[in-house]
């Protein structure tokens, strides 16, 4: 699971890629605990490579989502397949995220 | 979508997560040979790859490390699939709803919440350790 972080307009933009499931979460989640623990201020992870996901991996972004909220950090996510997407829909999580359609419209919205 | 015989089949899976891919991806390379559509099959993935985890993870007595039983069946119009573990079951009234206000920041505790969400049917025997699930393909939906 590679995940390639860039810097834009103030914003580290995450590009997720691959399967999020049981195999691969523990990886998500280190990768994000170090960008917890640089206090990034505003991330934004892009979904568009992510063409599965599984309750692993869904449990993960939870766990991202209130590291970043215990330091006032902005979290976000854009790109989802209408499948991934979904997912965030059936089980309310989309309530808890923010979800953009597009990395232009999530780096404005910031 | 493609013709076919009926496909059945019966696979015991070693109880360790490294197992499940493997598993799933018999099960949807049927599914993609017969034409059945993407969107079907991510559900039937996630379905079955949730139902084994959880045989794996809650499934065998403790320190024990006992085989999964998965049993398919594939027709034109529909998957059924069964995951078995030799565990002492669970009581599925008792699986939180995680969506509600107390539930929805908790890590755990969407897998059967999913597989009851994504597949038509979904039954589990009385002692709690086995579970039936069905998918109907497009257009034949056993939703009632």
């Amino acid at each position: 699971m590679p995940i390639n972080i860039e810097e834009k307009d103030g914003v580290k933009v995450c590009y997720a890629e691959g399967d999020i499931d049981i195999n691969s979460s523990p990886q998500v989640k280190k990768v994000f605990d170090k960008v917890v623990q640089a206090k990034s201020g505003k991330v934004l992870i892009n979904m568009k490579g992510v063409g599965y996901i599984d309750s692993s991996g869904l449990a993960t972004f939870v766990e991202v989502l209130k590291n970043f909220r215990a330091y006032g950090g902005k979290l976000k996510l854009c790109n989802l397949s209408s499948k991934v997407k979904s997912l965030f829909e059936i089980t309310k999580l989309e309530k808890l995220f923010d979800i953009s359609d597009t990395e232009e419209e999530a780096i404005k919205a910031f | 979508m493609a013709d076919a015989e009926d496909i059945k089949k019966k696979i015991e899976i070693p109880s360790e997560i490294k197992y499940i891919k493997k598993m799933s991806r018999e099960i949807l390379g049927h599914l993609e040979r017969l034409g059945i559509e993407e969107s079907i099959r991510f559900d039937i993935r996630l379905a079955v790859e949730e139902a084994v985890k959880n045989s794996i993870e809650h499934g065998p007595p403790q320190g024990q490390s006992l085989p999964v039983k998965v049993f398919y069946a594939i027709q034109r119009d529909k998957i059924e699939i069964s995951v078995e573990d030799r565990g002492e079951g669970f009581d599925m009234k008792k699986v939180p709803d995680p969506r509600t206000k107390d539930n929805i920041m908790r890590g755990d505790g969407r897998g059967v919440f999913l597989i009851h969400k994504l597949m038509d049917k979904v039954a589990y025997n009385k002692k709690g350790n086995k579970v039936t699930m069905t998918k109907f393909f497009k257009g034949l939906s056993g939703r009632v």
